[in-house]
């Protein structure tokens, strides 16, 4: 298993992103605790809402303006990119170290500036590469995603949405980055399109060695993809687990009832439901916070729980209370 | 396996033409195209204006009274005529009188005639003021314009452009700054901008000219004329402190707003957050990912805000008695001088015409995704 190890490209500890709004404070991201190995892909399922875009503004340090806490330690190849000044972060960290590929990447590229030249823009600046060099590169990552060459001097309106989610991917990897954030990038197109664009990903993944932090909702289509889960629930992280084991047995209640929801090839089961709403993110309850919808709740679930290892799974439970052990943030926040 | 995997159909430039027309030409089919009817929509709007400064023919039964009183106090004076037998001097007026109707043309029915004004007017012979002149005594329309459209545009150019500049320049500064002191007083402030130019105008002539004193009450310039250029200079300064605050009080704090919250929609795009997130300087990304995607509507504002400048405004003018087109405009709507006002709305519909025609052809510069007549061929 691999995040046994302690070669973490990165690793979020109690990170903490509160927004301000005009109704009270918003939890968003509350206490997250996550890792991706060398060379792996953590996919974070979730609902809408559950707060996972917030954890990829709070990696990315994207901030909105209505911030209200923002908190915790990242750990990129064991260095705190958190604790970076802005100016820093920007020249060291942006798009050298970590790229993106936005929710909607269809709406990525500026709509009147050429596809190259956006694409060629974060060389020029972060590794002063010459225009022609950029464009060089620009021209060999079209080639890898699949775009042909021409349409580097095109503008975005001039593609059809496949072509821009490649693009968009093309131009995350063009500075050969430790890691790509990827929010939904395939929630927008077809099933077809999104096919290939999970088989582009999967060739980058095994190619170039690049390590993956895949946000969706869409649990089948991350399957393909994933070597570690993360299941966010109302702002909190409450399973994580190597994603063989996870997908053969989910072990908590949330998670069970979202691959109970999937639904399966050659399967005869009834696809289920999960009943109710999330809690409300302002002043989301003290118990656990999947309580109320929870068929297994039992006495203990007034408190809320604490994160259990059991065995190389994460799970916040106390389902599991018997089974694994409490695992301490001090304990989690040696590198 | 992968590289099998990633089907990639390319649309070549070659398919995207149109069965092979040349660039040009499309170019100028369309220029072609839009120029005629620009020019239609001109010829139309100027005909209006004629059929509704001339009150549909109303204006006309105006002139022919305004005639027979003429003629009949020219006839009462004269002694030969007062000699006449009733029946003979009946005779001789009718006769005078339709001489002197014919001279304005009035023999002529109003359509008729009308399009002839149109004619005249589209092609710019503007003709001669029926009561007004220019300063310098002329009843030429033309010169009549011409003599008011200096300070016309000096005034309403520069307090035009300064509210321009200062409303882009204040609302970029304050989307960065979103909740900044100075943002919330902006948009507290833009209320302000309900009430006109002369409004404020009547409130500042009050207090700076009437009540403390130091400024003038209006006009161009102090009479009599200063004699060196420095002190006309001064003087000219000094009468324009007060029309442009008006100006600015009532048009700046609007703008700053409508700029503003444009600007925060534009820099929440995703796009923008991909150049921050790709670490490019905040400069970089103001000037490429915020303004040049916005290019096309801060064009079009400001080509929209200089047409406004050619017309001047006329009960600001008017308040501040400044001698500009405005007020021309409204002195001849007294007078029913339909010669000025149909010369000073051709200008307009000509100048409008003319800008709306070069924003098609600078969108299409400034923005890749305005294509002019067809899908290019280019790249």
């Amino acid at each position: 298993m691999a995040h046994t190890t302690d070669t973490y490209v990165l690793k979020a500890e109690d990170v903490v992103l509160y927004f301000q709004t005009r109704r009270g404070i918003v939890q968003a991201v509350d206490h997250v605790d996550f890792h991706l190995g060398e060379n792996r892909a953590v996919v974070i399922i979730g609902e809408s809402g559950c707060g996972k875009t917030s954890l990829t503004r709070a990696i990315l340090r994207l901030l909105p303006r209505n911030v209200a806490v923002y908190t915790g330690r990242i750990l990129l190849d064991g260095e705190d990119i958190m604790a970076l000044d802005d100016e820093t972060f920007r020249t060291q960290v942006r798009w050298r170290k970590i790229t993106w590929v936005p929710q909607a990447a269809m709406n990525a590229l500026n709509p009147v500036v050429r596809i190259g030249d956006q694409i060629a823009e974060p060389l020029m600046l972060h590794l002063n590469m010459t225009k022609a060099e950029a464009i060089e590169r620009a021209q060999e990552m079209f080639r890898y995603v699949g775009v042909p060459e021409a349409f580097l001097t095109r503008y975005p309106f001039e593609l059809s949405g496949g072509m821009r989610q490649r693009a968009a991917i093309a131009m995350a990897l063009v500075t050969n980055p430790r890691l790509i954030v990827l929010d939904e990038p395939t929630s927008a197109l077809d099933v077809l399109t999104q096919a290939n664009i999970m088989n582009v990903l999967k060739k980058i993944k095994w190619e170039l060695g690049v390590g993956y932090i895949l946000i969706t909702h869409d649990v089948a289509t991350s399957s393909e993809l994933a070597d570690d889960v993360a299941v966010m629930y109302a702002g909190q992280i409450v399973e994580m687990a190597d994603a063989e084991a996870f997908f053969k047995e989910p072990l908590h209640p949330y998670a069970r009832l979202l691959m109970a929801s999937v639904p399966r090839l050659y399967s005869t089961e009834n696809l289920q439901f999960i009943p109710g709403q999330p809690p409300s993110l302002l002043n989301p309850p003290t118990t656990c916070r999947f309580k109320d919808r929870c068929p297994l709740a039992f006495a203990k679930c007034e408190q809320d729980p604490p994160m259990f290892r059991v065995g190389d799974r994460l799970v916040k439970c106390w389902l599991f209370e018997q089974e694994g052990q409490p695992v301490v943030r001090s304990e989690t926040t040696v590198a | 396996m992968a590289e099998q995997a990633i089907p990639a159909a390319p649309v070549t430039p070659e398919e995207r033409a149109q069965g092979g027309v040349p660039t040009w030409k499309r170019v100028l089919r369309y220029t072609v195209v839009r120029m005629v009817m620009l020019f239609f929509t001109v010829i139309v709007g100027v005909y209006l204006t004629i059929l509704i400064a001339n009150m549909g023919g109303q204006v006309d039964e105006i002139r022919r009274a305004f005639i027979r009183e003429m003629v009949g106090n020219m006839l009462a004076n004269n002694p030969t005529f007062r000699a006449l037998p009733p029946e003979e001097r009946q005779k001789r007026m009718e006769a005078e009188i339709l001489r002197w109707e014919k001279r304005y043309g009035l023999d002529q029915p109003f359509l008729v005639r009308s399009f002839r004004f149109l004619k005249d007017a589209m092609t710019l012979r503007l003709g001669r003021a029926e009561n007004m002149t220019s300063d310098s005594g002329s009843r030429r329309v033309r010169l009549i314009i011409l003599e008011r459209l200096p300070p016309t545009l000096f005034l309403f150019g520069t307090s035009a452009l300064m509210v321009f500049a200062l409303s882009l320049f204040i609302s970029l500064f304050l989307s960065r700054n979103y909740g900044h002191w100075l943002d919330r007083m902006f948009v507290s402030l833009s209320p302000l901008s309900s009430a006109p130019g002369w409004f404020y105008g009547l409130f500042l002539i009050t207090i700076f000219a009437a009540w403390l004193k130091v400024l003038p009450f209006g006009g161009m310039i102090s009479t009599p004329p200063p004699e060196t250029p420095w002190e006309y200079t001064l003087s000219l300064l000094k009468h324009l402190i007060l029309p442009i605050s008006a100006q600015v009080l009532s048009s700046l704090f609007i703008g700053v707003y409508s700029w503003r919250t444009f600007f925060l929609i534009y820099s929440s795009e995703d796009y923008v957050e991909i150049a921050k997130a790709k670490g490019l300087p905040s400069r970089t990304i103001e000037r490429r990912y915020i303004l040049r995607p916005t290019l096309p509507t801060i064009i079009t504002s400001f080509a929209l805000t200089l047409i406004g400048v050619w017309t001047g405004q006329i009960i600001f003018e008017t308040i501040f008695d400044w001698p500009g087109l405005g007020r021309t405009f409204y002195q001849a709507t007294l007078v029913y001088d339909t010669a000025v006002i149909v010369g000073i709305t051709v200008l307009y519909a000509y100048l409008l015409a003319i800008t709306v025609f070069l924003l098609d052809i600078i969108y299409a510069i400034v923005d890749p995704r305005v294509d002019v007549g067809g899908p290019r061929t280019s790249t």
